[in-house]
């Protein structure tokens, strides 16, 4: 017989820490993929040093180090270098083997220059020559400071002379500057200041340079304009849809077979919805409505095209089971006590649904509402069909009659960063970008999701505490 | 003092009360209709199929039928076992409280959008694991032997320093134990690479067994994939599993058995329809997630077993073609039937795992609350 | 049940047309096929508490439900016979059911206060039908409260959440929010059967005191409650009227053996 305090190494313990092995690893690789978006998506907002190189060979090299990568059969690494000047180079990128580099030095009058045509510039500042003045040097930079926030045509005349690593002169007129770094001069203070001015410019600016530079501001505009127009079809839909099966509908065996029908379709993948967007609002409906009031304007198409009125209408079928399903909940929670104590006191059934039952609703439709934003917010693949744009010219709301333009194309997040990462022309540029959007559409998702949790953690701890008594 | 007899109806709360009820019943069945449109809508664009049946149309769907496939299988195979193991650990073995934290930041995972997923696969993970593809494998073999090891160091250290680490916060602790040895398998695997194969294994695969490796390829696919699945399938395993009568595991360990025995013999059992749902809903979403697919992979319509080649899916080929396919055209109508077969398919999986998932309902029900 | 051969048929309980509230004749109710009452007859006395009794399942409840048509909620419910308000039939096709329901208020087993504030749950009856000016609002309120013995507890919070109150004080709340429409007739469906013996006790003074102003219906399986607090009573079993009489008598000297087993506790 066994003794009873021996301890031993059960077998099936085995089992036991595989299982916690799953836990972890599955934590491990969500932390994984939000650590390397924070890291990516925010760090590339703090300005790199920019270095100047002195390669083996003689050669001279400024530019900002972007990421190491090792050399195939064991031969070092090298290192990816941010260089611009295309226009002398041919390349905006060099790839510099470690082993050749003699010296790096991290000069202070080193400065990159963001301008209109041909993209960025980096060189060493050699002057700035404006209204007959010649300053070199801190005063240069300071002046360069105030004269750029200046708007491009109140400007003076003026010049601003680089010295390029190669040593020879680049003459640059301010007018097309937009914006200027000069990180090795910079103290960390001043480098945060940067970097706080960098976010804020991606959130607040328009991409520039084919979504290679600049910020996601349309993007996050139409994401939001899309959603909002959503909200306002989905919610009196699912809430109406969840009334009338919860209380008026006879609940016997179809109804019960609707309520599972609606559940399955939170689980009808979202391009199906996108073919449906597509073929029935788009083209039938879409290419009706053309026909008969826009045949002015045929063959180019108005409506029977893809745009913000059929993607909001596409994503509402989309999120109206998530709306049904979390609005039927919360229905079925409140106790028929409610409903007869105030039937009793002589209710119709409309005034006991709007003075009793959806206050107490209320919480679980706005769960259920912020659910299907979340998902809204996130799902690409519909409204590739059915109404994004690569690059909107024109914003779905603005100054001119009758302001929301429901038939045109808008921008969103998620398809940005698709097309940005996938069909750019300079990825290497535009990959910092991608990282910065994808942090974005993930805060915004988690935020959503994280509030109606919460809405829903103290609902039910609302409920707990004073209904059970009923 | 008595009041006058009951007077008819007051008409207008009435009229209200009726108008109100009418407006609701027509949005309720409105709503309803227009799901059960999409059905028929899909249905009615394929009939056009039916009149000019061409062998075409096979050669060209067979290929992305088997792309969706293959994704599907390969996520399922990164997806089950994590998502189940998790689940069994979570329900059974985690300590109440931490179980309340981890399992509603596990189903945060499934809010993480397909697009950020698929751009992380595609431009972050698929090149990395072309240029680390042994490290990469080393690591789905090396990870969990590390999770064993660690039980094996746990049962030998003295049950006085265990109290530190208590199994039911294992999933935790192990954390940074599992990111360690994963630092160890990275630094190690390239240099064991070298002596034993004498060269990168990409190469070597090309050269001995001639087997093409795509950058973005089925491997990364199951791995991104498996990524967005885990966390509905653990969501729903997880709680058919810590549904079962807390009653009935503890009458089985009453009887001598370990706690593993009591999981096999009566949890498994009595939550089996559970997890089986739990799986047919991580398959249909596995078969319908377009991203994710589309981003991660080369989108080759080609028929090929190997796991490091590219691959075209049902939902990719929509997104890609649809909008440039001329609305009548046969492409148009292929694609809508290639939608058919999605929504059919998660419609009924989902379907079948609703029922169980009641039936099991009803018989936790009847088998006592705990 | 050898008790049942030599039982006599129960005397039929009748009231003069002048004192007469409610009155069923010959009602039956059934949910789908399973019979809930069968063929019922008997009279409720204006003015007076009336309590039904019997063991759980009796039907007691079904029948309060359908005094102010409340069954009519639960679609396999089918129903035959008559129940007469005041003479008048209340399954009439044109009878405003609202309207009945405001004159046969009902008191439910549980306390069931709106998640609102007290004020606002006495209010919510007056709310419904026409607008009052505040002043006859407060007025009808501070009654209602002050009937129900509430108002020295919460006048000083009336604003408050209604779900903060006791269960004891709940339930007079319900009664409150009851008597502010004024109802002829009031169904207490078991009130006291949540609430602890003080509670119990503040509630039976209260039906005690209310049936000069209406006439009330009790339901109770408390068969002293019964006993303490009703003039008349009727027992029923299995959806059948077993006895009706007086209360004294009905406890002292049952006229049939079922009633007397009932009373004594002994099995049946």
């Amino acid at each position: 017989m066994k003794r009873l305090d021996r301890r031993r190494w059960p077998g099936d313990a085995l089992w036991t820490w595989l299982c916690a092995g799953c836990v972890a690893l599955s934590l491990f690789m969500l932390i994984t993929l939000l650590t390397l978006l924070v890291a990516r998506g925010l760090g590339h907002f703090w300005p790199a040093p920019l270095e100047a190189l002195t390669l083996h060979s003689g050669e001279q090299v400024i530019g900002q180090p972007v990421r190491e990568a090792p050399l195939p059969h064991g031969a070092g690494s090298e290192r990816l270098y941010f260089t611009g000047n295309r226009e002398l180079n041919g390349a905006d990128w060099r790839w510099v083997a470690l082993d050749d580099i003699a010296a790096v030095n991290e000069p202070e009058d080193a400065i990159r220059l963001e301008r209109s045509p041909w993209g960025d510039v980096t060189g060493r500042l050699a002057a700035l020559e404006v209204e007959g003045e010649r300053l070199t040097g801190a005063p240069a930079r300071a002046r360069l400071q105030s004269l750029l926030a200046l708007p491009a045509g109140q400007r003076p005349r003026g010049e601003l002379v680089l010295t390029t690593a190669q040593g020879s002169p680049l003459v640059q007129p301010l007018a097309t500057i937009t914006a200027f770094q000069a990180p090795n001069a910079l103290s960390t203070l001043e480098k945060a200041g940067v970097w706080g001015q960098g976010v804020w410019r991606f959130l607040s600016e328009g991409p520039r340079a084919a979504n290679t530079g600049g910020g996601v501001w349309p993007a996050i505009f139409g994401t939001l304009l899309m959603v909002i127009v959503m909200s306002v079809i989905v919610t009196p839909f699912g809430v109406l849809a969840a009334i009338y099966l919860n209380e008026i509908a006879h609940q016997n065996r179809l109804t019960r077979l609707v309520r599972i029908g609606v559940r399955n379709l939170a689980g009808v993948p979202s391009i199906v919805y996108g073919v449906f967007g597509l073929g029935v609002f788009v083209y039938g409906i879409g290419g009706s409505i053309d026909t008969w009031f826009f045949d002015e304007a045929l063959p180019s198409p108005t409506f029977g095209t893809g745009g913000l009125l059929w993607a909001s209408l596409t994503l509402a079928l989309l999120t109206l089971p998530v709306v049904i399903v979390a609005t039927e909940e919360g229905l079925a929670r409140i106790p028929d006590a409610q409903r007869e104590g105030a039937l009793a006191l002589g209710a119709t059934r409309l005034e006991m649904l709007t003075r009793v039952v959806l206050p107490m609703a209320t919480p679980a439709m706005l769960t259920g509402v912020i659910l299907a934003v979340a998902r809204a917010a996130g799902e690409v693949a519909p409204l590739m069909l059915v109404g994004v744009a690569k690059l909107a010219p024109q914003m779905p709301l603005d100054g001119e009659f009758p302001y929301l333009h429901l038939e045109r194309k808008f921008m969103h997040l998620g398809y940005h960063l698709f097309d940005t990462a996938f069909h750019g022309d300079d990825v290497e540029a535009a990959i910092p970008l991608v990282y910065a959007t994808a942090l974005l559409l993930v805060l915004i998702v988690l935020v959503l999701n994280l509030t109606a949790i919460f809405l829903r953690h103290h609902l039910r701890r609302q409920q707990g505490g004073s209904w059970s008594r009923s | 003092m008595t009041r006058p007899a009951l007077p008819a109806r007051t008409p207008w709360r009435q009229l209200q009360d009726r108008i109100a009820t009418g407006l609701i019943t027509a949005a309720g069945i409105g709503v309803l209709l227009a799901i059960l449109a999409i059905g028929v809508f899909l249905f009615w664009e394929t009939l056009p199929l039916l009149t000019r049946f061409e062998t075409l149309s096979l050669e060209r769907l067979s290929p992305l039928a088997w792309g969706t496939l293959k994704a599907a299988i390969a996520a399922l195979v990164v997806a089950l076992p994590l998502a189940l193991g998790g689940a069994i650990y979570s329900a059974l073995f985690m300590s109440e409280r931490l179980r309340a934290r981890i399992k509603p930041i596990l189903e945060l995972m499934e809010a993480v959008p397909g697009v950020v997923v698929g751009f992380v696969a595609g431009l972050v993970l698929a090149p990395w694991v072309e240029r680390h593809l042994a490290s990469a494998l080393a690591l789905v073999v090396w990870l969990p032997l590390c999770a064993v090891l660690a039980g094996l160091l746990w049962h030998a250290t003295p049950a006085r320093l265990r109290g530190w680490l208590p199994l039911g916060r294992a999933g935790l602790w192990l954390l940074p134990w599992m990111a360690a040895m994963a630092v160890l398998a990275l630094w190690a695997a390239p240099m064991i690479e070298q002596r034993w194969l004498g060269d990168d294994l990409v190469t070597l695969l090309d050269r001995r067994f001639g087997l093409d490796y795509t950058t973005r390829n089925t491997l990364i696919v199951g791995l991104a994939m498996g990524f967005a699945v885990i966390p509905g399938v653990y969501s729903l395993a997880e709680d058919a599993l810590h549904d079962v009568p807390r009653s009935l595991m503890e009458g089985a360990q009453a009887l001598g058995a370990s706690r593993w025995q009591a999981l096999w013999k009566v949890a498994l059992p009595m939550a089996g329809p559970g997890i089986f749902s739990a799986a047919m809903i991580g398959a249909g979403r596995a078969v319908g997630e377009t991203m994710i697919v589309l981003m991660a992979s080369s989108n080759a319509a080609l028929i090929s077993l190997s796991p490091f080649e590219g691959l075209r899916s049902f939902s990719a080929a929509i997104a890609i073609e649809l909008p440039e396919a001329p609305p009548g055209g046969l492409t148009y109508h292929l694609l809508i039937l290639a939608a058919l077969v999605l929504f059919l398919f998660t419609f009924l999986v989902n379907t079948l795992a609703e029922t169980v998932r009641q039936r099991l309902r009803r018989r936790y029900r009847s088998g006592g609350g705990r | 049940m050898v008790a049942f051969l030599n039982d006599e048929p129960a005397p039929v309980m009748t009231f003069p047309a002048g004192e007469r509230c409610l009155s069923v004749r010959d009602f039956s109710l059934a949910y789908g096929d399973k019979p809930a009452l069968k063929a019922l007859t008997l009279e409720v006395p204006r003015h007076r508490v009336t309590a039904f009794i019997g063991p759980s399942g009796c039907g007691k409840s079904t029948l309060l439900r359908s005094f102010n048509r409340l069954h009519d909620l639960n679609e396999s419910a089918v129903h035959q016979g008559r129940i007469e308000l005041e003479g008048r039939d209340i399954f009439a096709r044109d009878l405003n059911v609202s309207e009945l329901r405001r004159r046969v208020g009902m008191v439910f087993q549980s306390p069931n206060p709106f998640p609102m504030s007290i004020y606002e749950n006495v209010a919510f009856g007056l709310r419904l039908e026409r607008r009052l000016p505040k002043r006859k609002r407060d007025d009808i309120i501070e009654w209602a409260l002050r009937s129900a013995a509430l108002w020295d507890e919460v006048k000083d919070r009336l604003h408050r959440s209604a779900w903060q109150l006791s269960g004891g004080q709940q339930q007079r709340l319900v009664i409150a929010r009851t008597l502010a429409v004024k109802p002829d007739v009031l169904l207490l469906d078991e009130p006291a059967s949540a609430l602890d013996p003080i509670s119990t006790l503040k509630i039976e003074e209260l039906i005690r005191n209310l049936k000069n102003e209406l006439t009330l219906v009790l339901v109770t399986h408390n068969m002293q409650q019964a006993a303490r607090v009703s003039d008349y009573t009727a027992f029923l079993q299995q959806g059948e009227l077993v006895e009706y009489g007086p209360t004294d008598q009905v406890f002292t000297n049952p006229k049939r053996q079922r009633t007397e087993n009932y009373i004594t506790g002994r099995v049946i």
